[in-house]
């Protein structure tokens, strides 16, 4: 699993709303900074860090509601929520199978064809669920989301996410 | 899943550390309510979201952090431990449903190929033959079946039970020694006072 990113300008005595915007803005362009590789496809880990990342994004954005409009941050975080659960769905297969091919040389001989068809039925699932990630982001991209995102946390806590250019360790 | 209470006295224009703690020990309050009911393996919705709760607080201790002074890094990883036993719980409270549902899927997929080929036999006709035909009927019904993936689905199942039970007793002695040790004291005393 990836290491979270260092937060850039956040100090002990920050003020709340000044520290909302520097979490966010990190968090979110740390989660997006793996979607190349988790629309690849190629590495399973891309999708788990993308999925941890928007985990952390989705836990700071409950923890800093006090320093936004009620309404309108609802709409971003019930986005960010659909971000984690499309990842999710995803992830979970990825583990199911993972575990139960870990699991193949502990079982007797003939309990392995029994592991054998559901990992086959989970691959078949799994295989469904990319085009729905790839639609997500699409529509994300179509809606302009990340800007606008960006753009009303600048103006809630005066953090302007390329200004702050949030970078890994 | 039980939604995160609302925190009053949130004030975004003071210190991060003012508003952290007073999160923080809402969220603790949070973990602590569901006190009275995980020693029992049954509660499966309670064990659920005390495992949602725990890992609330372990986020929120990960953002505020850099606003205390003391070290919160051991109380964390002692939320991180107790979380990820709920999970380990969890999973198997999820994955014995789900071994069941594939084996009533494969009983389902046996009984639609069962009708296909008794709908193809009646559409081929009487065969002269009746031994040849059942024979070759039965041979066909017989490739049909799961059978040989039925025996590893009841152990996988069986282990699961054995596993979540080896957890859930784990996880009471866990609890029961983090109540023992003081935890909320101690990491209330850590966040000082309001």
């Amino acid at each position: 699993m990836a290491r979270a990113w260092p937060v850039p300008g956040l100090r002990p005595r920050a003020r709340f709303r000044a520290a909302a915007g520097l979490v966010i803005v990190t968090r979110w362009r740390e989660m997006m900074s793996y979607r190349g590789g988790t629309l690849a496809g190629e590495d399973i880990e891309e999708l788990h860090n993308m999925r941890v990342s928007s985990r952390r994004l989705r836990a700071a954005m409950d923890a800093f509601e006090a320093a936004f409009p009620r309404a309108e941050y609802r709409g971003y975080l019930r986005q960010v929520k659909e971000i984690t659960d499309t990842l999710g769905d995803a992830r979970d297969l990825d583990v199911a199978m993972e575990r139960l091919d870990a699991l193949l040389p502990q079982m007797a001989g003939d309990e392995r064809a029994g592991l054998r068809g559901l990992i086959a039925r989970y691959r078949a699932q799994r295989a469904r669920e990319d085009p729905h990630i790839a639609a997500l982001f699409e529509r994300l991209e179509a809606e302009d989301f990340g800007p606008r995102l960006e753009a009303f946390v600048a103006e809630h806590t005066g953090v302007v996410a390329t200004e702050l250019n949030p970078q890994p360790t | 899943m039980a939604k995160p209470r609302h925190v009053r006295g949130l004030d975004p224009d003071r210190r991060l550390r003012f508003n952290g703690r007073r999160i923080l020990v809402t969220r603790l309050d949070e973990v602590y309510a569901y006190d009275g009911d995980v020693a029992d393996p049954a509660r499966v919705r309670e064990l659920h979201d005390m495992r949602i709760a725990c890992k609330r607080l372990r986020y929120l201790l990960e953002i505020f952090d850099v606003a205390f002074e003391a070290d919160l890094l051991p109380y964390i990883d002692e939320v991180r431990a107790l979380q990820d036993v709920l999970g380990d719980i969890h999973d198997c409270d999820v994955q014995v449903p789900m071994l069941e549902e594939h084996l009533a899927w494969l009983g389902a997929r046996e009984g639609a190929a069962a009708r296909e080929l008794v709908a193809a036999a009646t559409a081929d006709g009487v065969a002269a033959d009746d031994e040849v035909a059942y024979q070759s009927f039965a041979g066909s019904l017989a490739d049909t079946r799961h059978d040989t993936e039925r025996p590893g689905m009841h152990a996988l199942i069986a282990r699961r039970r054995r596993e979540r039970d080896r957890l859930h007793a784990h996880f009471v002695s866990e609890w029961a020694r983090l109540k023992r040790e003081r935890f909320r004291a101690r990491l209330e005393e850590a966040l000082g006072g309001p």
